[in-house]
């Protein structure tokens, strides 16, 4: 009886911290609740300067490169199109959630993963 | 009577000690002093927060372990288990971030992240930090990232270079969204603060708007600050989760 004592206290904290793991992840849903809204105005204000930047910076490295290389107007011009192509596809993605590239899938960590990604795409 | 508006002088740069090496200024200004100010006192949160070790903690406990909880949970979610030892960066740049943004909206003090270079430099090291991050844990896979799966050949061509692209704009969007921020943020409120100042009496009106203001400057410090720190996340989580 008296041998079984050490560890008792210690399989009794081990049952505890389990229990309270539990606890957490039941109440879980409540604390998304906010978080939700946080991420809402998160990706609000990212979204928007998003576009924009992507332009004026490629625009801005196609004319240093025209530039450097004389190859005015084209590098402009092609640089251009691929930036408005960059920044849409990057408000794309912030908007579903996907942040990596296209053939982009996360990987199963788990709910706790998916529920920080507003929202995957089913496929 | 007339009292001229000038907002955009609360962004000057005032050298408070000059100093020169070689040729190089490195005089430490009002900017520098406030980084030092936000940097003791996250030190001094964090520091006096955890003294203690209550195991009910106190407010200065609560508040140095709420942070804690914060960033860790931002990070557990966004990158996942890989993401861990990560944390130390990613708490660094909120706190520093957060208390620059609060910091600066005391009367009188100094933003220092109305300053793009600040800004930048900041963004840069997650840029350059993440790619070598990506490449140390995936060595040449890394470039993985910029090939989008399952598409045909002919159309890589197209997609490689947006896909290139829109990878290195991440630093610019990254500063100049918290710089712009900031930086319109503080003309606003200088500007109405003007107002109040120069119309006499009626300056009331401009006077609530500028208290409407300061809170939704708040908001925005935070928010920012929330906004960096997550997109922090999300890149390591790109450099790390590489499909």
């Amino acid at each position: 009886m008296s041998e079984s004592r050490p560890p008792d206290p210690l399989a009794r904290l081990g049952e505890k911290i389990d229990k309270a793991r539990a606890e957490r992840v039941r109440r879980q849903p409540a604390v998304g609740d906010r978080s939700a809204m946080q991420q809402g105005l998160g990706l609000g204000v990212r979204i928007g300067i998003e576009l924009v930047v992507a332009i004026v910076v490629a625009t801005g490295l196609g004319w240093a490169i025209d530039r450097w290389f004389g190859t005015r107007p084209w590098g402009m011009i092609v640089l251009f199109f691929l930036g408005v192509a960059a920044g849409m596809l990057n408000v794309y993605r912030a908007v579903t959630g996907v942040s990596g590239p296209v053939g982009y899938r996360p990987p199963d960590v788990g709910a706790a993963a998916s529920e920080g990604r507003s929202d995957d795409e089913d496929c | 009577m007339a009292i001229e508006i000038r907002p955009l002088e609360q962004f000057t740069i005032e050298r408070l000690i000059p100093l020169h090496i070689g040729s190089v200024d490195v005089s430490y200004t009002n900017a520098a002093f406030l980084m030092t100010v936000a940097v003791v006192l996250i030190t001094a949160l964090i520091m006096l927060g955890t003294r203690k070790r209550a195991l009910v903690p106190g407010r200065w406990q609560s508040l140095a372990e709420m942070s804690y909880e914060f960033v860790a949970d931002m990070v557990e979610t966004n990158v996942g288990h890989g993401g861990r030892e990560f944390f130390p960066f990613v708490f660094t740049l909120f706190m520093f971030i957060l208390f620059a943004n609060f910091l600066g909206l005391i009367p009188y003090s100094y933003t220092v992240t109305s300053q793009i270079i600040v800004t930048f430099a900041l963004a840069a090291v997650v840029f350059i930090g993440v790619t070598i991050v990506g490449i140390v844990k995936h060595g040449f896979h890394f470039l993985r990232l910029f090939v989008p799966q399952g598409v045909p050949a002919p159309l890589l061509l197209l997609l490689v270079p947006i896909e290139l692209l829109s990878y290195c704009i991440r630093p610019f969007t990254l500063s100049i969204r918290l710089f712009a921020n900031m930086l319109a943020g503080h003309t606003m409120l200088a500007i109405f603060g003007g107002f109040a100042a120069s119309i006499g009496l009626l300056g009331i009106f401009p006077l609530g708007i500028n208290i409407l203001l300061v809170a939704l400057e708040v908001l925005v410090a935070a928010l920012q600050a929330y906004v960096f720190a997550i997109l922090t996340c999300l890149y390591l989580s790109d450099a790390i989760n590489l499909h």
